[in-house]
Parts: C-alpha cells; structure tokens; sequence
C-alpha cells in the first residue's frame, strides 16, 4: 500500500477548486432556478482579461480585480438580458440557454486569445509549507481557506441577511414571491452579480493552479457541477464536502497503475453515484411531461 | 382512450387509423423525399471535392447521430447529453469487431449498433425516475466519464486484447471498409442509404405505436398510464433507439475515419451536438439534417475560407439562444414556415386547391 | 407551433420544397467545392505565387491570402524584384534574385495548429524557405505554391484536409508535416496516391514507420533516449522514471524503447503515464519520485511539460533528482517560462543544432526566416526541422525537368535522395527506399538550462537503439551517406 498522505493532501487542494465553482453553482441556482453552464467560461475571460492587462503592465490588483469586475459585468448581462426572456421555461431550457452563451464566451476567448499556452502567475506562489511529505504553496492555502470563508459566507448570507431570504424565497417558489411583491428581477440581479463575483475569484484560482487556458476553464464546470450534485444542487456545505471528496477521491488514485490514467473520472462516478442515490426512491409522478 | 385519439400527433383528418398508416399521401410524402435524395446520392460525389465529400459524409454520419437526441428531446422532452460518447462506444464496438473478427462491415456496424443501443439503454435506466436537470446531469457525467475513459483506453487500431491496440513493435490498422463501398464516392452513398434507412426507422416508429405512445407520454405521463401505456417501455424504448442511431454512426465514422483517436471524444461534443440539434429543429427529419451541416460543413467552410474556426463557436452559441428564445421549432421550423408560406402563395397564385 | 408539425409532415408540397432547398444547398456547397481549393492555415505560413507580390518580405505585414492560382494558369505577369533582398539570397535554390514566374508547384503540410498545442512553427520555416526559393528563381522558374492545413489534432480532420491536399491541390509532395495524429490516419492515402511527405517533425511512431513518411527529426523515442545515455553516463544513474502523455504510439513507444536499451546494462525504467490534459501536475510528480528514480524525464512538448516543472518546483525536487527531457522541451522561451529555479538543473537532447548556432545553414535559416517570415514565427528546433525540409525538398525538385515535373518525378526523385549533408543535422540525410521505416537522424547532442538560457554541452554521439537495427544495416550497406 503506498503512502497516500501527500496524495490527500493535493487532493485536498484540488477539491477546494471543485467547491468553490460548485459553491457558484448553487447560489445561483438556489436563486434563479439556472444551472449555468457558462460559469466556467465567464471565469476563463475574467481570468483572460487579468493575464492580458498583466501583460500591459499594470499593477497586479488592479489587473485582478477588472477580471473579476469583467466576470462579474458578464454574467450580469446575462442575467438581465437574456435570462429574463426565459423566466418561465423549465430548468432544463434555462440551462440549455446558459449552453449557448458558453459557446459564445469560449468561441470569443479562443479567438481573440489564441490557443498559446500561458501560465498564470500570483506571488504567493513560491512561497510554501511542507505537510505530510508534500509542499503547499500558499496560493493552494489561500484557495482553500478562500472555499472555507466563501461558503461560510453564502451561507451566513443566505439565512441571516434579508436578501438572502428573498433569494430563498424566490427559489422555492417565483410566482409565490412575485405576488408577496418581492422584487422578483432585482432580487435574481443579485444573484447573478454574487455568482459572476464568484466566478472571477474561481477563474483567477483556477488558472494559476491548472493552466490558463480557455477550454479547460470552460469545461471545469463539469466537474463542478459533480460537486453541485452532491450537494443536491441545495446545500452549500453538501456541495464544498463533495467537491472535496472528489478531489481527494481523484489525487489518492494515482499511485495506483492501473486506475491511475483514469482517474480524472472520479467526479463523474461520484455523482453519477450520488444521482441515483438521490432517485433511489422517487417513482413516477403525475406532473406531466418534463 | 382509445388509440384513435391518441393519433392527433401524427395524422391528419383523412388517414386511416390502421396500425400501419401506410396511405398514398404518406407515400408521396416520402417519395418527396427519397427522390431529392436520390439524385443527391448519384449526382453529388461526382460534383464535390475530396475535401467536401469527406465535409458531406461526416455530416450525413452525425446527422443519425443528431436524429436520436431529437427524437429523445423532441418527442419526450428528454435532454441527452451523452450522444457523442454514444457515437464514441459504437465507433469503439466496430473498430474492435472489425480487426478481431472477420465479420463484414454490416455486421460489425449492426454489432456496434446494437452494444451501443445497450449502453443507451443502461443510460437511460435512470430516466425512468428522473426527469428534466438530473437526467441531462447524468447524461453529462457519463459523457465526461466515457471522456476520460476513452482517453485512456484509445481505440481498437489491430492488436489484440480485449482493448486491441497494438503494441509499440507493430502497425497500427485502419478500419476495412465495406466491401462495396470502397472509395470515398462510393463510401458517401452508403453512408447516405444507412442515414437514410437510421431515418426511415425513426419515422416508423413515429408513426406507429411507439409514436404514439411517445406522444402520450410527453402530453400527460397519468394519462398515458391509466391509458394502458407501457411507460417504462416506452421510454426505455426511446433510449435504446436512440442509442442504437448513435452507434450505427460510430461505426460509419470509424469507417470513413479509419482510425479514430481517445482525445476526440470530449462532453464538450456531446454538448454541442445537443445545443445544434435544437438549433436544427427537433420536430422533424429536416432538423437533424440541418444539424448534421451545421455540426460538420460549416466548419468546413471555415477552414476553406480561412477563418478561424472558433468563430463557429460564436455563431453556434448565440443561434442557440435564438432558437430558445425566439423560434423553439428550430431552423427546420422556421424553414418550414417557409416553405408553408412559399406553398400557400403558389396555392394561392394557381387557383383551386 | 402544433401547426408546423401538420405542415411538415403533411403539406407535401411543402415537404418537396425543403427538399428542394436542401439539395439546393448542397449543390451550392458542391460547387464551393469543386472549384474552390485554398491554401493557407495560418498567418504567415504560405508562400505567395508570383502573381501575388511573392517577393515583397512578408514581416511586419497581414497574411498571405488564400485562393490558389488554378494549375492550368500560365505566365503570370512579371513581378518587379525588391533589390535588398534578391541581392542578399543566393542561399535559396538558385539564387537569381529573380522572382519565379510560370506554372505553381503545388506543395503541401499538415499541422496540428489549433488544438491542446501549436505545432505549425515547422511550417512555417519551410514557408519562408519557398517564399526566398519563390523570390529567386523558383524551381528552374517555376515558383512553389505552399498550401498549409491544420487537422486541429483530429483525425477526422487530418484525414480530410490531406484529401484535400492529395486529390483537390494534387500537391507533389507534402514537406513539414507536424502532428499528433495526421501520420496514422493518413499514411495509407499517402501510399495509395504516391506522394512523399517530409516531415518538419515526426511525433508518434507511426510517422517513424511508414513507407512514404521520412522525418528529419530523431522522434521522441530517440531524442529522449539519447539524454538518458548521457545521464547514465555522466551522472551514473541506473533508475529513471519516464513521464510521457498517454497517447496512442507515444507513451509505451518511448519508454519501451529506454527500457530496451537499458536491459543489459542494469538500468530499470518506471513508467508515469498520464492524460496531457490533466490538471493536477503535482500528484504525477509525486508518483514520478515515489518510486526513488535517479532522474526523471519529462517527454512532453513544452506546454505540459510546464506545469509540471512548476509542480516540481513548488515541492523543491530540483537537487534531490536530475530532470532530462528530450528536444521538445528546447525552446528558446522555456527557460523563462520555468524561471532561473532551474538553471544548472535541467537537460534536454537536441536533434537538430542549437538555434543560435553559427554553423552556415543554421545562419541561413535565421537570416531567411528575418527577411522571409513574420516576427511572430518561433525560432525553435521544429523551425529549424521544417527550414531542413524545404531545403531538401527544393534541392530535389532543381534537378528535375520543370516541364515534367509532376507527383510521380518528384516521389522517385525523393526516394531516392542521398547523403543530403547539412549542418543542421549531426549527420547526412537520406530517405532509404528499400525500407519501410524512416530515421536517418539518430545522433545528437545535449543541451543544458545555464543562466536563463541553452548552453550546449556535449558534441555529436549516436543513440544506440535497439531498434535502430535494420537501418544501421542498410547504411552499413553503402551509398546512403558517407
């Protein structure tokens, strides 16, 4: 049996990147009823933007933060422009919309930034601790406990804040909230903004620990929406343990020959998992169609 | 109810309510069809590049693979997003069968066929308790986990075992194409007879029971049973066709291809093949047709006219949003409305009717 | 909505008018077809025909435009010289500093450009080494229409563009093919439509064992061989872990092949096979060690192996193991990318010179990739590799009758090139028709990581593979080099 504790513990790093962009997921999800399937892509051109301004020499805050800003204005745009047309379509459609602006997103950012291969930079990343047999550097640190404070934070947000439980409200039933006269589009705005915030952070974490690149930041958000699955795409916590598990679950795999090319599969297996767990008992309900 | 009723779907006033609708309007509407094809068939190879042929008969393969996620999300309602890693199993099932056996080329594509339409089948199981996000969810996660699979197993290209890839000592094989089919020309028109007979069986089942009870079930799933329906049946049906297309395609790409690579599977395909054919139109023929060109000869005309192929992506995303929004039917609706408003001028123009 | 339903599927004449548009739309794309065929996959790579400012210098300057001048076209109007550059290139085939008239040769490359990485920079050195040959004089006149396609590291795609190639452009030779994929997929369509191709660089085995493919670069099993012989030898380590990408007639070729070399000589090799795609560079680098090697090869093109070194360095294993890698990793932007971390600590094998050497042809390549290529064209080993193949390709086809020339002279011609001898390579190269395998490059030397940059540290030896067998035979047989 090989040692598996550095494994564990750059599992660990990974999974914080599973849950945070999981953590995105679901706040949004819980909120508008959209499983946006461009968070990832949004994260990529944020992620793209900061490289580029970095590039031009600007200081490096400043760089982050218009990525993140760009994040942000993105999926705001969505969110009021295009979601709304959409508003009383099923969650499938909804989704399969939030498809389409991915596309548009991940054909812009290969277009105008080519497929060269770049690397992404912060400076937290020479410095490290060793741990188990393996050196973390602090930006993993900081990617974890960021995970750790966001969730927290949603959560805090989300029960003890008064638009928090709008969102709630308008979660568990739009048509209900709207006749309570809550805000139904102001509050969905919201919603968007804290999730295009949080897909800025998750595109800059992501592409200094894995790579800048367009494609693999786009399709990250499968692999997130694993983690969001086992969080019943409901439970903050559900989500940031699965993306953990995951993590975890995929690094302790390698040293094992014969699994080990395979084992970027285990957030598919686990939610596939976790899915017909979910359904074990459901039985054919009466609602019609989809 | 009575099965009678249940024909609102599929047939108009004057038909016969007979298992088998086979009427003369029916005839003529697919000989309408046939005849174009026909001509197509014959004439177009000789018209067409070799960059172009080979553009038309990629096309034509992921037009089948296009007609089974239309007829799961146009006659079910049910999102797939697993039709590409489908393809993928079926393209995996032929090449393996082909180089370990020496089965004709029919024979390894109705193997590959067929194991598809299992792995189909096994993927729709879930289906019969989920419905809407988590169906499309795991349907997603299998597409990533056949991504990460195939990655690693490659596909079958002569060697033996079970996984049949060659060792580093020796050649690595192309995949034999049907003995009557040989050249790319000859290839393209049989490629366009199989689509063609993919599309024949899907209009079949439209028609008859399957059809039917399809459309019952995406009415009202209550009514359907209390109507007798076989839902399980029915949808688990719906799956291993669907299931069984993607397969025959598989194994028509292997052949044209002749050898495919692990790293050309991702759920980003099965994605995009899903987000095109509602683009193309999940109510008819025409929509998977339209999606085939889309998915694989507008690409092409890119790469002729030297533009940048990401671009495509850009085009694909927003006609998505398009068709969601604005035009649900797709382009074969909207070409359609056309085509009705085109009909009913010349209706119009030529007196009677 | 219901109503297009009843319409499409029982408006017959409705129905025959959709079919009527779609076979009207294929028609349309069958006539795009038949008489369209382009040229060019990326910016700068084509070479112009005359008739198109072929001599202008195309640094600093848009792209090469796309549609090809149709074979049957004759005498194209004189194109005025540009003095600086006709004065200065009696380097490139015959040196007249006269612009090529008369009917294009078409040549073709399949490259891998958009895709997990860019290989078109082997095409693009053979493109500036036509558009000089086109600038002075062409091919006894005749100029070289250079027609580049990217098969996107599919190959569905690879297949098709080199239909493209060999049946739409009938090109009369491919020259500095790069990719992954396109060596598989389409070497039986290059031996059914006889046509050469010289690859820029040949990557899986399959481009190192087909009958029309010769290569002028060493392949990875080769180069990554050549820098564990030096590590067995300079540093005697017996243990090495073998990190390469889990790709079809890659991974296991490669390190079988140290394996096969190292079995008699007490030295045991660990495989780390991995998807390129991976995101996680630090568990691969902990499995690579957990198996105490004496030193590590990381056998992938620069942009994965990145990351990985990144992965090392966070973990600080640059003193505990050598890192070798082979000449994928020599890349004048590498040692920047990883960062002065590794100055001291890293080795690569080259197959072809240092690109700052100031050996003649390599002078040459430099000075015509300046004048004839864009500032954008990398200036590494695959370059270097491409510019060979131009350069082998043109010398060829000058001996040829440019009346008669055409696929068939120009293929037996090719075959049957020898001794081609050139500074860029360690040895001579020829292609060696009686077999069916392709390596005549297989000696190399070796580069070390030295203060931001390469610093070249062995001379020429010879990678003593076992498989190497049947070709050290046929050269031992005569008449292939000196």
């Amino acid at each position: 049996m090989p040692n598996l504790s550095p494994f564990f513990v750059t599992g660990l790093a990974v999974g914080a990147i599973y849950a945070l962009s999981g953590v995105g997921l679901v706040v949004l999800y819980r909120a508008s009823g959209v499983l946006n399937f461009a968070y990832g892509a949004i994260g990529a051109v944020g992620a793209l933007l900061a490289w580029q301004l970095l590039q031009y020499e600007l200081p490096e805050t400043l760089a982050w933060l218009a990525g993140i800003g760009l994040a942000t204005l993105l999926s705001l745009g969505y969110g009021r422009m295009v979601a709304p047309h959409l508003a009383y379509r099923d969650t499938v459609v909804k989704a399969v919309a939030t498809l389409g602006f991915a596309l548009v997103l991940l054909g812009f950012s290969r277009w105008y930034w080519s497929d060269d291969p770049r690397q992404f930079a912060i400076p937290t990343d020479t410095i490290g601790v060793s741990m188990l047999g393996v050196r973390v550097t602090v930006t993993r640190m900081i990617a974890f406990s960021m995970t750790l404070l966001i969730t927290i934070g949603v959560a805090l947000f989300l029960t003890r804040t008064r638009l928090g439980l709008l969102m709630r409200a308008l979660a568990n039933n739009r048509d209900l909230s709207a006749l309570l006269g809550i805000q139904v589009l102001q509050v969905e705005t919201w919603a968007w903004f804290i999730s295009g915030v949080l897909a800025g952070i998750s595109g800059l974490m992501l592409s200094d620990l894995v790579r800048l690149d367009a494609i693999v930041l786009t399709f990250m958000v499968i692999p997130a929406m694993a983690a969001a699955v086992v969080g019943r795409l409901r439970s903050l916590w559900g989500t940031m343990i699965g993306g953990l598990l995951i993590g975890v679950l995929e690094a302790v795999a390698t040293p094992f020959q014969v699994i080990s090319p395979y084992r970027s599969v285990a957030p598919f297996v686990v939610a596939i998992i976790v899915i017909l767990w979910l359904q074990r008992r459901r039985v054919i309900t009466f609602a019609g169609g989809t | 109810m009575t099965s009678r009723s249940l024909n609102s779907d599929s047939t108009t006033q004057g038909e016969s309510m007979t298992r088998w609708p086979v009427t003369v309007a029916s005839l003529r509407s697919m000989a309408g069809v046939a005849i174009p094809l026909i001509l197509v068939a014959i004439i177009l190879p000789g018209l067409l590049s070799a960059f172009w042929l080979r553009a038309l008969t990629s096309s034509a393969i992921f037009a089948l693979a296009a007609a089974g996620v239309a007829l799961l999300y146009g006659r079910l309602g049910l999102v797939s997003l697993a039709q590409v890693a489908l393809l993928g199993v079926g393209a995996w099932v032929a090449l393996r069968l082909s180089h370990g056996t020496d089965l004709p080329f029919e024979l390894v594509l109705l193997g590959g066929g067929i194991v598809t339409g299992l792995v189909g089948l096994i993927v729709g199981l879930p289906a019969l308790r989920m419905r809407g996000l988590y169906l499309a969810l795991i349907t997603l996660m299998a597409a990533g986990g056949f991504q990460v699979i195939v990655g690693g197993t490659g596909f079958p290209d002569g060697g033996s075992g079970f996984l049949g890839r060659v060792t580093s000592a020796s050649a690595r094989l192309l995949m034999e194409r049907p003995f009557v089919a040989q050249s790319d020309e000859a290839y393209f028109r049989y490629v366009l007879v199989v689509v063609a007979a993919g599309f024949l069986l899907v209009e079949i089942h439209r028609r008859t029971r399957p059809g039917r009870a399809w459309a019952l079930i995406r009415k009202s799933e209550a009514c359907a049973l209390s109507a007798g329906v076989n839902v399980t049946l029915y949808q688990t049906w719906a799956f291993t066709l669907a299931g069984f297309l993607a397969g025959i395609a598989g194994g028509l790409l292997a052949g044209s291809v002749g050898q495919l690579d692990g790293r050309n599977f991702p759920a980003s395909s099965s994605i995009l093949l899903f987000a095109l054919t509602v683009v193309g139109g999940v109510y008819s023929w025409l929509g998977p047709a339209i999606t085939g060109l889309l998915y694989r000869a507008f690409p092409s005309l890119l790469i002729a006219w030297n533009i940048d192929g990401n671009l495509a992506f850009i085009v694909f995303g927003a006609a998505l949003l398009h068709a969601l929004i604005t035009a649900p039917a797709g382009i074969a609706g909207q070409l359609g409305d056309v085509g009705r408003w085109l009909s009913s001028r010349i209706g119009r123009r030529g007196g009677t009717r | 909505m219901f109503n297009l339903r009843f319409a499409l599927t029982h408006n017959r004449r409705s129905q025959l008018l959709i079919a009527l548009l779609i076979v009207m739309m294929l028609l349309l794309a069958g006539c795009f077809g038949g008489g369209d065929s382009s040229s060019a996959g990326d910016s700068g790579t084509t070479a112009d025909t005359a008739e198109e400012s072929a001599a202008e210098p195309v640094a600093g300057e848009e792209e090469a435009t796309e549609k090809e001048a149709a074979a049957e076209e004759e005498a194209m109007p004189k194109e005025e010289a540009q003095t600086t550059e006709a004065m200065a290139n009696t380097l490139c085939g015959l040196g007249t500093g006269e612009a090529a008239t008369g009917e294009p040769i078409n040549v073709g490359a399949v490259v891998g450009a958009t895709g997990p990485d860019d290989f078109s920079s082997a095409a693009k050195g053979a493109a500036a080494y036509f558009n000089c040959v086109n600038a002075n004089g062409g091919i006894n006149g005749r100029p070289i229409n250079y027609i580049v396609e990217d098969d996107g590291w599919d190959p569905e795609q690879a297949a098709q563009v080199a239909a493209k190639l060999v049946n739409d452009d009938k090109v009369v030779a491919l020259v500095g093919n790069t990719s992954f994929v396109e060596c598989a997929a389409n070497a039986q369509l290059y031996e059914d439509e006889n046509v050469i191709v010289i690859t820029g660089v040949g990557v899986p085995r399959e481009c190192f064992y087909s009958a029309n493919i010769a290569p002028t670069n060493q392949g990875p099993r080769l180069s990554n061989l050549g820098v564990i012989q030096y590590a067995y030898e300079t540093y005697g380590a017996r243990k090495f872990a073998c990190m390469a990408p889990n790709v079809p007639g890659m991974a296991e070729w490669i390190c079988d092949g140290l394996a096969a070399w190292g079995a008699d000589k007490g030295v045991t090799i660990e495989p780390v096979f991995f998807d390129p795609a991976t995101m996680d560079p630090t568990s691969l680098i902990l499995q690579a060690v957990s198996s105490e090697p004496d030193a590590i090869t990381i056998s992938t093109p620069a942009g994965v192996a990145i990351p990985l070194f990144g992965a090392a360095e966070e973990q600080d294993l640059r003193d505990k193991y050598h890192w070798l890698g082979p000449t994928s990793l020599y890349d004048l932007d590498f040692p920047a990318a990883v960062g002065s971390y590794w100055d001291g600590y890293l080795d690569a094998e080259i197959e072809l010179v240092n690109t700052d050497s100031t050996s003649p042809d390599n002078q040459a390549w430099l000075q015509i990739l300046d004048e004839y290529g864009t500032p954008d064209d990398p200036r590494d080993s695959f370059s270097q590799a491409g510019f060979l193949a131009a350069k082998i390709f043109v010398a060829t086809a000058l001996e040829l009758d440019p009346a008669s020339l055409d696929r068939d002279t120009v293929t037996e011609a090719l075959r049957g090139v020898t001794n081609f001898k050139t500074d860029l390579m360690c040895g001579s190269w020829y292609f060696g028709p009686d077999l069916d395998t392709h390596n005549a490059n297989h000696a190399g030397r070796i580069v070390s990581q030295v203060d931001g940059g390469w610093e070249t540290i062995t001379d020429c030896f010879e990678i003593e593979d076992p498989d190497l067998a049947p070709i050290l035979d046929m050269e031992a047989q005569g008449g292939l080099i000196d």
